[in-house]
């Protein structure tokens, strides 16, 4: 219960805060037109807050100033602000009432050197200059000479660019050059009440601001107002973060010393992140030897129709399924021998992209002009509901695997020991098995045949893929190829045990189960834009297309695909940056163990686990380096688009 | 592609046509296999849910009809038990802590920014937004830890020339604090916020803007009673997008208050159930659906505008 108090107050406190600051800063301005001397307090009051806070916040006024490392007593810390705040304001006062040219001068001057003195003389013992006339005249000339410059350059002449910069440079010639802490305190009014001296001469120069001055004020703190919030958020929580990310990615693992792409060397050198070295043994993998099989298959069908027709490997032609299919084979076969950090990134990125992308096209395709196509497009959307967290939670559920002596708990090895049960077993539940096996790889090889028959070119691909692997697997089950399929192994004595397969633990395929799980959420994303766009291709163009003869799926691939090019472009360039990024279901499932290690997870173990905050930065640097060109198109195209 | 096939082919009799209506009702069979399987994973866990934990660890939720005990609301209960260490309840509460002021106080901010961007003319607005926007391209992790440094220690500057060290930003003690959480969320959502809200705001017409100005209206006024008002279906898109982000996430909330227990929002709860996984293997199920039970109630409730709103939030880094 006190918690739930506790949270209350703090959303509370959280919202209002935020509402209030700026809500009382456009009040503030409001006072521009309504009541200008009003105004002038209230904006000396918060300049003279802010610039005591921070000196207060940075221990260089007296007394009751914090005496801890953090700053914890509020109290303290604000006391003098306000109080100095108040003075300044009321200083600030007696300047807007006062409009003889003269008496401003003077009660300005006054003004400023007063807050000047006060400061000096408030200053800490370690904050008391041993002033050096030289740097103090010198800096002054030159800011001084830099303000003016600029002045001239805005065309707002001379005069106040100067003092500007007079004050700033004597502050720094002061305070910033020589030691602190051996001075006087006569050092330090002296470094304190000049700049005051000339600010006030500043302030008791200038008129009263006219009308037009006022409405220039006015626009100009509105557009602050208005922006300065998310500038100051965005600086603070990004642009200084990734900078210093960045600088921290040259420095070794404590930051001390320069260390120029030591980092990034021992990235790229170290096995654990890129290892290549067993790549001889991608070529006698059994992936790799079928995905060249069709590949040359594919290959040659399509310069076969190419001299035939003219075109061979156009989208949905004989040879399309072929080229696609043979290039995820391959891609994996080199994958599953090459391994390391880096390269499961980029194996994360092809697999989820490209399962992602063809399977939401295809469900949109399907889904389209079906009975309850919203439904089925709800049911596939509704992953992108659940976190990655819970997403992870659901589908170690799936890939459970228990001893085999007690029933499996997990969906996917139940029924992967269960095939192997059916496929090695006897009886009639096997020979049901058997005669489904076959009455599907009959109904394959018949639409094969049936495509050669008709000379339907474009279809025979497909059906004569699946009748290859329902062939492989058939034979197999009734013992032809090899004993049985399915998770068993056998024993010894010749016996036949049940076997499992660990989904999450048996390396270089437990990477591609992981993937399952985000292909599983980001399909329904791709699905939700491509259904979009599909359904936005000119109906006249489709019906143009058939009335001059095109089949259903020679419409669909040269009419509605090119249609939709831009968006599957989109979908394919969100997903890359997005999977480049995966975290959480590694750190959930594996926490990068059983060599599923990813850019992301390995970058906290480093900075944390290894306290190597150079080589957790350049890994965080190769990320973004890596997701940078991406962006940068994806950025384009939306501003374009807007 | 439900008529796949040639228009010439329809019409004839016999066997023929017998095989051309099964092959027709392919598109279709497939459709709905391919979403039973999407459903699977999700029916499985919210049948283990309901169900006792000898019956989960006997046997599979398929099996559920077997069951001896029956369905239970056990685990839930288990849940919510405040005197459990397994309760979820407290987490709930940090990921109320945090998703609602990440959700409220970034809108608030972009809105304003989007609406100066569009409307007023200032000096340099252009090229600020610009600025702005390309931050898109940052991806969050190579923020996050200066950032932790920044709540842990504050930041100071090291004038190089003059070897002097001056704090820019106390240490406020907001590390391991839900407010480090959200206050991150918003740095890192704003340019997307900023980026969505400006694209709608700017295309109100300018003809409002004009006769509200001359009504004598300031830009406070006009934010205030037109732009806002106007913005709602942006804005609801944004807050659904980003409500649900904050809900979900895992990364920002374990860097930033992932060490304290009393801090961590239920992704991290369940997270470290998972971890001693075995023990309370039985409870994960339900903890992950009252988990998505939010989620899931802005899913299906308020559907057009989640869509709009993922589809919108798609792009942010």
């Amino acid at each position: 219960m006190q918690k739930l108090f506790d949270t209350l107050i703090l959303i509370v406190a959280a919202v209002g805060i935020s509402a209030g600051v700026w809500v009382g800063a456009n009040l503030l301005f409001d006072q521009v037109h309504k009541n200008w001397v009003r105004f002038s307090a209230l904006i000396s009051f918060v300049g003279g807050f802010v610039v005591l806070l921070l000196l207060q916040g940075n221990r260089l006024l007296q007394s009751n100033g914090p005496s801890s490392d953090s700053i914890t007593n509020f109290g303290e810390l604000i006391w003098t602000p306000v109080l100095g705040g108040l003075i300044v304001a009321a200083l600030a006062v007696l300047v807007a009432r006062t409009e003889e040219a003269l008496t401003r001068l003077i009660v300005g001057v006054g003004s400023g050197l007063i807050v000047g003195v006060a400061i000096g003389l408030r200053l800490v013992e370690e904050a008391r200059p041993e002033i050096e006339a030289g740097w103090l005249i010198g800096w002054t000339v030159v800011v001084g000479a830099i303000g003016a410059g600029l002045g001239v350059l805005r065309g707002r002449g001379w005069t106040t660019g100067l003092l500007w910069g007079a004050a700033i440079g004597w502050l720094l010639g002061a305070f910033a050059m020589p030691d602190l802490g051996s001075g006087s305190v006569t050092e330090a009014v002296l470094g304190a009440a000049v700049p005051g001296l000339l600010l006030g001469l500043r302030v008791g120069r200038g008129k009263n601001t006219d009308r037009l001055g006022r409405g220039r004020l006015d626009t100009r703190s509105r557009a602050t107002i208005f922006v300065a919030p998310a500038l100051a958020f965005v600086a603070i929580a990004l642009v200084a973060p990734t900078m210093l990310t960045l600088w921290l990615s040259l420095k070794d693992r404590d930051s001390e010393f320069f260390v120029g792409i030591d980092n990034y060397r021992s990235v790229f050198t170290d096995v654990n992140s890129f290892d290549i070295g067993a790549w001889s043994a991608i070529f006698t993998s059994r992936l790799f030897i079928v995905g060249i099989i069709l590949l040359v298959l594919a290959l040659v069908v399509g310069f076969a129709r190419r001299l035939q027709s003219g075109s061979g490997f156009e989208a949905g032609g004989p040879a399309f399924a072929p080229l696609i299919l043979s290039s995820v084979l391959i891609a994996f076969a080199v994958f599953s021998v090459l391994r390391g950090t880096i390269l499961n990134n980029v194996w994360w990125v092809f697999t989820v992209t490209v399962f992602s992308t063809g399977l939401g096209l295809a469900i949109a395709v399907l889904a389209d002009r079906a009975k309850f196509e919203s439904a089925a497009k709800s049911i596939i959307f509704m992953p992108m509901a659940i976190s990655l967290v819970g997403a992870s939670v659901i589908w170690r559920f799936m890939y459970l695997a228990r001893d085999t002596s007690k029933p499996q708990t997990g969906l996917l090895n139940a029924l992967w020991v269960g095939l192997g049960r059916l496929s090695t077993g006897s009886g009639i539940p096997t020979t049901v098995g058997t005669v489904v096996l076959w009455l599907a790889l009959l109904g394959t090889l018949a639409a094969t045949a049936r495509s050669l028959v008709r000379r339907r070119w474009d279809h025979v691909a497909l059906p004569a893929i699946a009748t290859v692997f329902l062939g492989w697997i058939a034979f197999r089950y009734i013992g032809w190829l090899g004993e049985g399929i399915g998770g068993f192994r056998e024993g010894a004595d010749g016996a036949i045990k049940p076997d499992t397969v660990f989904f999450v633990q048996d390396t270089p395929f437990n990477n591609v189960w992981l993937m399952v799980i985000l292909i599983w959420i980001q399909t329904g994303f791709a699905m939700v834009i491509l259904s979009a766009a599909i359904k936005a291709v000119p109906t006249e163009l489709l019906e143009a297309a058939r009335v001059d003869g095109a089949t259903e799926s020679q419409v669909f691939w040269r009419v509605t695909i090119p249609q939709i090019t831009t968006t599957i472009g989109v979908v394919v360039t969100t997903l890359i940056v997005l999977v480049m990024k995966v975290y959480d279901i590694v750190k959930v499932v594996t926490n990068g163990n059983f060599g599923t290690q990813v850019l992301a997870n390995d970058m906290f173990q480093q900075a944390f686990t290894n306290q190597n905050r150079g080589v957790g930065a350049a890994l965080a640097a190769i990320l973004f380096f890596s997701v940078l060109p991406v962006m940068v198109l994806n950025i384009r195209r939306m501003q374009r688009d807007s | 592609m439900t008529a796949a096939l040639p228009p010439s082919s329809q019409g004839r009799g016999g066997l023929d046509s017998v095989i051309y209506g099964a092959l027709r009702k392919i598109p279709t069979t497939v459709l709905w296999i391919i979403v039973m399987t999407w459903s699977l994973p999700t029916v499985g866990i919210l049948v283990n849910s309901f169900r006792r934990r000898d019956d989960q660890r006997g046997e599979g939720w398929w099996r559920v009809f077997g069951d001896e005990g029956g369905l239970t609301l056990e685990n839930y209960r288990a849940v919510f038990d405040a005197k459990s260490t397994n309760s979820l309840n407290e987490s709930l509460l940090n990921s109320f802590a945090i998703a609602i002021p990440a959700t409220v106080v970034p809108i608030a901010i972009a809105a304003f920014a989007a609406y100066a961007f569009a409307w007023i003319d200032f000096k340099g607005r252009k090229w600020l937004f610009i600025g702005t926007v390309s931050l898109l391209a940052i991806p969050l992790q190579v923020a996050l830890i200066p950032l932790l440094k920044l709540y842990v220690g504050g930041a100071h500057l090291t004038l190089p020339l003059f070897d002097k060290t001056i704090t820019l930003f106390p240490d406020l003690g907001l590390v391991n604090t839900t407010t480090a959480v959200w206050l991150t969320h918003t740095g890192f959502a704003l340019p997307f916020a900023i980026f969505l809200l400006h694209n709608y705001i700017s295309d109100l017409p300018s003809d409002l803007f004009e006769a509200a100005r001359i009504d004598g209206a300031d830009h406070f006024t006009i934010f205030w009673r037109l732009v806002l008002p106007l913005s709602v279906p942006v804005l609801a898109a944004f807050a659904i997008f980003q409500f649900l982000w904050t809900w979900n996430d895992f990364l920002i909330a374990n860097t930033m208050a992932g060490t304290n227990p009393d801090a961590i929002p239920t992704t991290i709860r369940i997270a470290n159930l998972a971890g001693d996984f075995g023990r309370n293997e039985h409870l994960l199920p339900a903890a992950a659906f009252v988990q998505a039970f939010f989620p899931l109630m802005v899913f299906f409730g308020l559907q057009r505008y989640f869509v709009r709103g993922i589809l919108a939030g798609s792009v942010k880094g």
